[in-house]
């Protein structure tokens, strides 16, 4: 079982930062009869920072959430959330957070708006302030027109919209967003993400659980990657894809004879390794650290050679290929 | 490109790997054909009967719940009825409880069409080469044979309760297809209800009309003990029709009138409902 | 409809303060419950059910107990009120189970709500959706026959015993939606006792009817101990010695039943 490896300094940039981190976890284990779902996991998210949490289903990230979010105890280890201790404090720690889940909650029988008004004064504000407060979150999250219907009826993307909305009725400081994004439009993901960013330009703190690499990577300031109840690597998102080889370019020539005369008009963007592999092969798969510009150049130099191309496309390692890198064995079991 | 000959084998393109699996090609008869129609029933049928089988909370309904409620009945009521009409009752307490297992059966059935429709299931066999009215008819000749199945459950329970059969089999074969035809009459009913309307306040609609049902009929009690301004009513809605011809076909009396009654009762509900249960299917169909 | 997100700047301005309150807390929660079953037209049916019961009582053995020498309307209501009273907990366990399958129940739990505040909101609606329905109930009393014929006090005695039933078998049935997270199967599940409870009762046919083996259960289940308590209330015949047997029922099964509720709402798995 790998430990936990950090690809930059351990410290990851704490120390240059001060102060108190928004979340820290220390050697958190949880158990459930035979089922190990966390073996001692330790982590820690920066204010005003957004953490992005990956890992295959059954890693653990769900079980860490609830943890956090005050739902489970861990077994042993210490959770810190926003400075309060998640056993001795988790009445503190529930006034500092705000948790959405995969299957957005809400009351199925009221309108959003009503939704929204039920949430605000359950978090502490007087009747008329929350009703005013749901009309305001309605108009910042584009649903005026749709406030008065069950949320029953809304469709995916609206839910939640609403569902996040009912979480910021009051300012949190730690967010949890448990997979926001899974099953949404482009559109309303994008939605979503403008949003983190808004957050953490408010100085809210996110953690963002994820299986998407690529939103991990718009999105987060920093990674870790859990698999079987431990992190197995932590990292920016370019530190990671770092680890696993990065982007390459993938050329199909026309004529797959013409393979070789390939390799040479490439010249040093093939690196050594690659080109003495190429007997049999059909297509040619060279690194591309510059992504795009990497691509053009290939291009280029391919045109200038007249070597004629069936296939040319630039591929970003997927999650799949994290994981088989770091962990030796594909995400999904 | 392949040129494609129907009466051979296709072959698959070159490129495609030589372990691609051959597709086997069927001439099928019209989707729309008589034997067609047949086969396709029959499929549905034991398709609806596996789902039922294995599904728990089916059994439990349809049989543990009128088994259950024909002992208490027998117990609770069974001597004071008796008491005060003179006929022993546990021939139209057992003839009443047939027909509530029929009818929590059909609404069981009901809820089970809504889900499929949910799921889309539905809709994909639109797109098959099925014969339509299979889909209806298979249900409803499952129906017809679970209905028989939880008729001798019940009556069985009703021996040791008191419940004798006649000695002539054929009155005997008779006597369980009583409830078959009611329960056709009421499925064709609750199908067409289930597939026009979306929510699931029809069926607890359906329920709480069960219930009332339950206790608004001759083999609750006999129809004189009802008010005078109700015995109309009560005589002549369909369970008591049905209950009748199932009393005059196990204990003794009159046979022929209730039945007609109950075929009458039966003829009417399909005649109303069977088109709007057409029309339902496709359009359940259509917008799931 | 564009999907754009709120500009940083205006999530939190103009928030007043945050004062959760545990009292607020509970309107709320409570407030919505109440709206939902006043609006969607479950009110309607707590006023409807009764009706259905009396009728279905009523009608049909109004003529086999007169034979026997009761008057069944004054005899059978008691056990009227108390189905009702099982339908209410039946609504209520349906509820428990539907918001702990949706989540919000889980939801509620990661929010600074006081750990007691949901069940109490949701046996506080259930105790209005009780108190509708045994009003519906004495009316189609009165309209059948049923009199009060022991005064006042007895009479408030009557309802106020009614409503203890109902709110602790709405315990029992909330722990049992919390834990069970299945309004399906639930209903299922409760029909079968409710019907057995509610009618091998002495309240519901007198104790000569039945056969000899059953009578001992007929009479001492709780059921039946609770409607001769009610009988006598209408009746005015209220004594110590007639009560004490429903009392201890009503009060094992609360001791039963609330802390098994308290735990199923409150715990985290």
């Amino acid at each position: 079982m790998p430990s936990s490896i950090s690809v930059d300094s351990p410290a990851g940039g704490v120390a240059s930062r001060g102060g108190e981190p928004a979340v820290l976890v220390s050697d958190v284990r949880k158990s459930f009869g035979d089922v190990h779902a966390l073996q001692g996991i330790s982590f820690q998210a920066e204010k005003a920072s957004v953490l992005g949490i990956l890992g295959p289903n059954g890693a653990g990230k769900t079980t860490t959430v609830k943890i956090l979010s005050t739902l489970l105890r861990p077994d042993s280890g210490t959770a810190v959330v926003a400075g309060h201790d998640v056993l001795t404090d988790s009445a503190g720690v529930r006034r500092s957070i705000m948790m959405t889940g995969q299957y957005a909650a809400l009351d199925e029988n009221l309108s959003g708006r009503e939704n929204l008004e039920l949430f605000g004064r359950l978090m502490g504000l007087a009747k008329s302030a929350a009703r005013k407060r749901a009309d305001t979150l309605l108009e910042e999250f584009d649903l005026v027109s749709a406030g008065k219907r069950a949320v029953r009826n809304y469709s995916g993307g609206m839910r939640r919209r609403v569902d996040i909305a009912c979480g910021l009725v009051v300012r949190p400081e730690v967010v949890f967003l448990d997979e926001p994004t899974t099953g949404l439009d482009p559109r309303s993901r994008q939605g979503v993400w403008d949003l983190v960013t808004a957050l953490k330009n408010q100085g809210i703190t996110v953690l963002l659980t994820t299986q998407y690499l690529e939103e991990a990577d718009v999105l987060s300031d920093n990674i870790i990657v859990i698999d079987k109840g431990t992190v197995i690597a932590e990292g920016t998102a370019d530190q990671l894809k770092a680890r696993t080889g990065g982007s390459f370019c993938e050329i199909v020539p026309l004529d797959v004879s013409r393979i070789p005369a390939t390799v040479q008009a490439l010249g040093d963007l093939v690196p050594a390794a690659v080109a003495a592999e190429i007997d049999g092969a059909d297509k040619l798969s060279i690194p591309a650290p510059e992504g795009a510009a990497t691509l053009a150049e290939a291009l280029r130099r391919l045109d200038n050679a007249g070597i004629d191309l069936a296939d040319i496309a630039l591929r970003r390692p997927s999650l799949d290929d994290v994981f088989l890198s770091i962990t030796g064995h594909s995400g999904g079991h | 490109m392949t040129t494609m000959d129907t009466t051979e084998r296709i072959q698959p393109p070159e490129s495609v790997a030589a372990t691609a699996a051959e597709l086997p090609v069927v001439h099928a008869k019209p989707e729309g054909s008589v034997s067609v129609w047949f086969t396709h029933s029959l499929i549905q049928c034991k398709r609806l009967l596996m789902v039922w089988l294995r599904d728990p909370s089916t059994t439990i309904q349809t049989i543990a719940y009128p088994a259950v409620t024909l002992l208490m009945f027998r117990i609770v009521l069974g001597d004071s009825i008796t008491a005060a009409t003179g006929i022993p009752s546990i021939y139209g307490q057992a003839a009443l409880l047939t027909l509530v297992a029929a009818m929590t059966g059909a609404v069981v059935s009901a809820l089970g069409f809504k889900r499929e429709k949910a799921a889309g299931l539905l809709s994909r066999f639109y797109t098959m080469p099925l014969n339509k009215a299979s889909l209806l008819t298979g249900r409803l000749l499952a129906e017809a044979l679970r209905i028989l199945i939880t008729t001798i459950i019940v009556l069985l329970v009703a021996v040791p309760l008191g419940f004798l059969f006649m000695e002539d089999p054929l009155t005997n074969i008779a006597l369980i297809f009583v409830p078959v035809l009611f329960g056709l009459g009421f499925a064709v009913m609750v199908t067409a209800l289930a597939t026009i309307t979306e929510g699931v306040m029809l069926i607890s609609l359906i329920g709480i009309l069960n219930t009332l049902l339950m206790f608004f009929n001759t083999g609750f009690v006999p129809v004189f003990a009802y008010p005078t301004w109700l015995q109309d009513v009560v005589a002549n809605q369909p369970m008591s029709c049905a209950i009748d011809a199932m009393k005059g076909l196990s204990y003794g009396g009159p046979v022929a009138e209730p039945l007609l009654k109950t075929v009458a009762w039966t003829v009417g509900m399909i005649a109303v409902f069977a088109y709007p249960a057409i029309v339902g299917y496709k359009k359940a169909a259509e917008t799931s | 409809m564009s999907v754009s997100a709120p500009a940083a700047s205006t999530l939190f301005a103009e928030l007043p303060e945050v004062r959760p309150s545990s009292f607020a807390q509970w309107r709320a929660l409570t407030g919505r419950i109440v709206r939902t079953m006043a609006t969607k037209g479950e009110l309607v049916v707590a006023v409807l059910t009764p009706l259905v019961v009396t009728v279905a009582f009523y009608l049909p053995l109004r003529y086999v107990m007169k034979v026997q020498g009761i008057d069944y309307a004054q005899y059978v209501m008691p056990i009227v009120v108390l189905q009702t009273m099982a339908m209410t907990m039946m609504s209520n366990a349906q509820l428990a189970a539907f918001e702990a399958l949706t989540g919000l129940s889980t939801r509620l739990q990661t929010m600074p709500i006081g750990s007691l505040v949901p069940l109490m909101s949701r046996i506080c609606a259930g105790l209005v959706r009780s108190v509708v329905s045994l009003i519906a109930t004495v009316g189609y009393g009165y309209l059948i026959g049923f009199r009060f014929t022991g005064g006042w006090l007895q009479a408030l005695a009557f309802c106020g015993f009614a409503l203890a039933v109902g709110i602790v078998l709405t315990l029992g049935a909330d722990a049992l939606g919390s834990l069970t997270k299945n309004p399906e199967a639930l209903s299922q599940a409760l029909t079968l006792p409710i019907l057995i409870f509610g009618m091998m009762s002495t309240g519901f046919v007198p104790e000569a009817s039945f056969p000899a083996w059953v009578r001992p259960f007929a009479r001492n289940q709780p059921i039946s101990q609770f409607a001769h308590t009610l009988s006598d209330m209408a009746a005015g015949h209220l004594s110590w010695a007639g009560t004490w047997v429903s009392l201890v029922w009503l009060g094992g099964l609360a001791i039963l039943f609330l802390p098994l509720a308290v735990w199923a709402s409150v715990r985290r798995s």
